[in-house]
């Protein structure tokens, strides 16, 4: 790439600017409407000038909101906490089983090896509704229904298979050749796979864990029928302000966006795993 | 509370006083109305549990679940007064309206025990009744053991109170003899007109009287107006609940009907009259001449938004969502009026359709009887005033609260027309829809029809009959055609 | 020294446990799923009944009419061609527009890095509310995107509203929510590509459309496949944006799979049909990733064969 000329520049740059554009055009328009009440929000037409405020924000942290009927207790804040305890938990336990997995099915060929990878991957196929009614029956009787442990183990139909096949993938590009010269050198397996495997693997399980993470985070349909009003994740705390007497899009616009920033902070935290790639290109030459 | 207080409520509440002077006694005594309103309803706590053993179920705990709705807002707000008086705990799952039912048909098809009583429509009963998953509430309304002898069940609206009982039977007539009361009305809302008043003064309009003059106001609004506003705002997403409103009031007021019930019971579509075909005519040529552009997608929510934002002239649609609109930080709190609507010219007096919050119990609740307890009470005359004059719980189900002074009061001060309203078309307000166990079948595929002749995709004519035609082969097929 | 070699080498008692070693590895994951295989099979004994919760009385096996009926049924083409139609769609554009965005931001740099990060935000927005906010920038009246649109001339536009544009509003609201999945994957997945064939080829002169075309996307052809795989089953069972929006209208425009599942189970309550259908999806998907596996194997030893 070094080789560009100077109008091959000018065109990438147009291009990423209206890529950036059309992808962040509504996150901005939403981040400014998070600081509008209704009554600026529903203008024709929409204008850009407006008096911000801070009153979504103080009534989604403060769990207080004011109305013209009252003041209402809302949840949001404890939305917020479930959303973060059930998707790290969840990603947690599927890393645990994906990764040593997905290591199984790239550097053993066993008998199975394809199908039981294809199994694991096969439960993505079932959409949630199809499950969810008899789950609630089953959950019922074994008494899961309604716990996190429940929701938790439900969540690894969202994250294991996601898991599983990406990290797969990032460790079937390490040349196998390092990890026997490794074990050569008298090293047990396990010291092999956690010295060597899984830290070039890292950036793979990193980007698998954070995608796992936000596919977690957006889901709501599990909690919504498996579990009851204290365990319910953000996003079905932010339909809350849908409400008979109005769509509140000021506060919903707030909690989209402090529904991101946790989200954001992690893939900013985790970013040079995310975007460095396996730089492994002088290895593997 | 002070002794002098304390007397004058009580001297009220055995009828020695009336409304008007006990507020004013209290007034002189230096409370303010809203605390002369929560220390009443503290009297009238206090006056209940004189007639009737509350206590019988001291300690017990019941769960509720709720749809997030002023009206639960409102019984949240007033469970202090029912914890105090029976000894009861109530704890309660709170759910957005988005996905309320879908919560309510999870928990009740798993046979969950988890919730004792739950808020729902009365539409929604005609599943929940037959699958077995909610009681005849007759058992405990005619006991007099285990209801308080001020209940007054004599009090409810009676369209609406029937309009929650059914014998089951597919084409059964609400409200019948052999009727179960599958849950009782806490809240319900009748299908008129909301209008701007500026507006329509601007234009030099006036309320239309008829389907007619609906569509000529319509239209004249939308091309005088001004400012991108449109003539009126009707529901259209492709669900059961653009059927049920403005739609289905007008049609009804035609004597028109959603399906035919023969003497051996068996159900056939009845939407393909010439009357029918006319109507339909009317009411897609005013939604494309002065309806919201993007009509196909408005639900409840997009009507109300439009009317409150200064987008819409007029609604035809739930009374309370023109009384939403009128209060809260909307641009046009304030400036809306109400008006009762009678589609057709022939007709006595207009025929809203209802929709009716009520309270079911559930079938899998381990005490009923205790669970009746805090129904009664939540659906009781104390319980229904408070929130009335209190909160924002409109419409109210009880004529008492209706005859209550305060309560007219509060409306004719802000809400110009809503009371007027109320007394014309209440009589004619019931449940216009057939009862049985296609319902959403029904009305959802109605819903896609009337999107596909605004889309100039059908001639309504050809439109009707093809739905019609469906729809009956359904009906075979489930064994009720 | 191959790998062939090495193993030929190990002491003998390591071939037991390497024997076992990879199913102690992989049966957790398995066991842990497996769960879900129960009410999975419950659902299949459904759909081969003739089963409403509103009329318990008349539950009974059926067997195949539920499916037998969806052959006659003109509403159950529409929705097989509309649910492929969506997902073919979306899927195409995705991976397009996903590959030219990673292409643009594969040089590392501070700058492109947080750009990468930024464009994941609208996947980090549950798609469910992300719609109610296109709904509203699509509004006529209140929406900044009607605005715009009736600036540049386009003054009736109706988005979701007009079945001649339903499709492509929701369509776009998908390619707005999902192009970043596909995107920061192959980001991944160029950034790691090996350099030597690039250098190689850029010593020798070689056209740039070549190297694309005989190199990068050769050595890709993993990672996207990867990434195709996990969006085409998320998009043919789509359900989110398409209901937020339209609620599978207008007419019959968006019913696809999982809106008609939905309103058959939770609004209709006719659990029995909701499952045939919902039975029918997940084999359309089970036969599209079987395809999309064989090939992935088959690619991935290429691609290591000429890295």
């Amino acid at each position: 790439m070094e080789h560009t000329s100077l109008l091959e520049r000018i065109l990438r740059g147009i291009a990423l600017a209206l890529v950036v554009i059309f992808f962040m055009f509504p996150i901005v328009w939403i981040l400014m409407m998070s600081f509008q009440t209704n009554e600026t929000i529903l203008r024709i037409p929409p204008q850009l000038v407006f008096e911000p405020t801070l009153a979504n924000y103080t009534a989604l942290i403060t769990g207080k909101l004011m109305t013209a009927a009252g003041t209402l207790d809302i949840a949001f804040m404890r939305n917020l906490w479930n959303s973060v305890f059930l998707s790290v938990t969840s990603v947690a336990v599927a890393l645990l089983l994906g990764v040593p997995a997905a290591y199984a099915f790239a550097r053993h060929k066993f008998r199975g090896s394809e199908d039981i990878a294809f199994t694991l991957l096969s439960f993505r196929f079932a959409p949630a509704l199809l499950v969810l009614l008899p789950l609630t029956l089953y959950f019922q009787k074994l008494g899961l229904a309604n716990t996190y442990i429940g929701l938790i183990w439900v969540y690894q139909l969202i994250c294991l298979p996601l898991i599983l096949w990406i990290v797969r993938g990032y460790f079937e590009d390490i040349p196998a050749d390092i990890e026997y010269a490794y074990r050569i050198a008298g090293h047990s397996w396990f010291a092999t796979f956690r010295k060597i495997a899984l830290p070039l693997a890292g950036p793979g399980i990193a980007a698998a864990g954070l995608l796992a993470f936000i596919f977690a985070w957006n889901n709501f349909v599990f909690a919504l029928v498996l579990a009851s009003a204290d365990k319910q994740p953000v996003t079905v705390g932010a339909l809350a302000f849908i409400t008979s007497s109005g769509i509140q899009y000021g506060q919903i616009s707030a909690a989209i966006v402090l529904s991101i920033t946790p989200t954001l902070a992690l893939a900013l935290y985790a970013q040079r795993y995310l975007v460095e790639g396996l730089s492994l290109g002088a290895v593997k030459g | 509370m002070h002794e002098k207080e304390k007397d004058l409520i009580d001297a009220f509440l055995r009828g020695q006083v009336d409304r008007r002077g006990l507020i004013k006694g209290l007034g002189a005594m230096g409370l303010a109305a809203s605390t002369a309103g929560t220390l009443l309803n503290f009297g009238q706590t206090r006056a209940l549990a004189a007639d009737f053993d509350w206590q019988a179920h001291k300690g017990k705990t019941i769960k509720l679940l709720l749809n997030k709705h002023p009206y639960a807002d409102a019984m949240i707000a007033n469970l202090d007064n029912f914890k105090k008086l029976t000894g009861m705990e109530v704890v309660y799952d709170v759910f957005p309206e988005d996905v309320y039912f879908d919560k309510v048909t999870a928990a009740l098809s798993a046979s969950s025990p988890e919730y004792d009583a739950f808020m729902t429509g009365a539409y929604m009963t005609w599943t929940y009744g037959p699958a077995g998953w909610i009681t005849d509430l007759n058992e405990w309304i005619k006991d007099p053991a285990k209801t308080n002898p001020k209940y007054a069940w004599d009090d409810f609206l009676p369209g609406v109170k029937n309009s929650c009982a059914w014998n089951g039977q597919p084409g059964g007539a609400l409200g019948s003899a052999d009727a179960k009361q599958w849950c009782i009305p806490w809240g319900f809302e009748q299908n008129n007109i909301t209008y701007n008043k500026g507006m329509f003064d601007k234009v030099g309009v006036s309320v239309p009287g008829n389907m007619d003059e609906m569509v000529a106001t319509a239209a004249k609004l939308t091309k005088d107006v001004g400012g991108g506003v449109y003539g009126i705002g009707v529901r259209g997403s492709r669900s059961w609940a653009t059927i049920h409103p403005g739609f289905l009031s007008a049609y009804a007021n035609f004597d028109q009907k959603d399906l035919n019930v023969s003497a051996d019971g068996k159900l056939s579509a009845a939407m393909n009259t010439a009357e029918s075909k006319a109507f339909h005519k009317q009411w897609v040529q005013m939604i494309q001449e002065s309806g919201p552009k993007d009509w196909s997608t408005y639900t409840w929510y997009q009507v109300g938004t439009d009317l409150g934002a200064g987008a819409s002239a007029m609604i035809y649609d739930a009374d309370i969502l023109g009384y939403f609109m009128n209060g809260g930080d909307n641009k046009m709190a304030g400036k809306l009026a109400f008006s009762a609507f009678k589609a057709n010219p022939a007709a006595k007096a207009p025929t809203p359709n209802i929709w009716i919050w009520s309270l079911s119990m559930s079938n899998f609740s381990k005490d009923k009887d205790a669970t009746w307890y805090f129904m009664q009470w939540a659906s009781g005359p104390e319980h229904a005033l408070f929130g009335a004059t209190k909160m924002d719980f409109v419409n109210p189900v009880r004529q008492s609260v209706w005859n209550d002074e305060m309560f007219r009061e509060k409306l004719n001060k802000s809400y110009p027309g809503y009371v007027e309203m109320f007394d014309v078309s209440a009589p004619g307000a019931s449940i216009k829809f057939t009862p049985q166990p296609l319902f959403f079948d029904l009305t959802t595929e109605w819903a896609a029809t009337l999107q596909k002749m605004v889309a100039k995709e059908v001639p309504v004519d050809e439109g009707l009959d093809k739905l019609a035609e469906s729809i009956n082969s359904q009906l075979k097929e489930a064994g009720l055609g | 020294m191959t790998a062939a070699t090495i193993q030929r080498n190990r002491p003998s008692g390591f071939r037991i446990s390497k024997r076992v070693l990879p199913y102690l590895l992989s049966l957790p994951a398995l066991l842990v799923c497996i769960g879900i295989l129960i009410p999975f099979l419950t659902s299949v004994v459904y759909s081969f009944q003739r089963y409403r919760l509103s009329q318990p009385w008349a539950r009974q096996f059926n067997w195949g009419d539920n499916y037998i009926s969806f052959f006659t049924d003109p509403k159950f083409w529409n929705t097989l061609q509309v649910s492929l139609l969506y997902a073919g769609i979306t899927v195409v554009l995705e991976l397009l527009l996903g590959l030219g965005i990673a292409m643009l931001l594969q040089k590392r740099s501070t700058l492109n890095n947080f750009i990468s990060i930024m464009l994941l935000m609208p996947l980090m927005t549950a798609p469910a509310l992300a719609a109610l906010m296109w709904k509203l920038m699509t509004n006529p009246g209140f929406g900044v995107l009607s605005y715009l649109a009736s600036l540049i001339g386009l003054q009736d536009f109706r988005w979701a509203s007009s079945p001649s544009t339903a499709l492509l509003t929701v369509v776009l609201v998908d390619i707005w929510v999902y192009t970043p999945f596909i995107m920061i994957l192959l980001l991944a997945g160029l950034r790691s590509l090996p350099t030597q064939p690039f250098e190689a080829a850029a010593l020798d002169g070689v056209p740039r459309s070549f190297v694309f075309f005989r190199i990068t996307l050769p050595m890709l052809t993993p990672y996207i496949l990867t990434a195709t795989l996990f969006r085409l089953l998320d998009s043919i069972q789509q359900f989110d944006i398409i209901y937020a929006m339209t609620q599978g209208g207008p007419g019959d425009t968006l019913t696809v799979f999982q809106v008609e599942a939905y309103l058959n189970f939770f609004q209709s309550t006719n659990v029995g049909r909701s499952a045939a259908l919902m039975i029918i999806l997940w084999a359309i998907t089970y036969f599209l990733s079987n395809i999309f596996i064989k090939n992935w194997l088959r690619l991935r030893e290429r691609a290591r064969g000429q890295a």
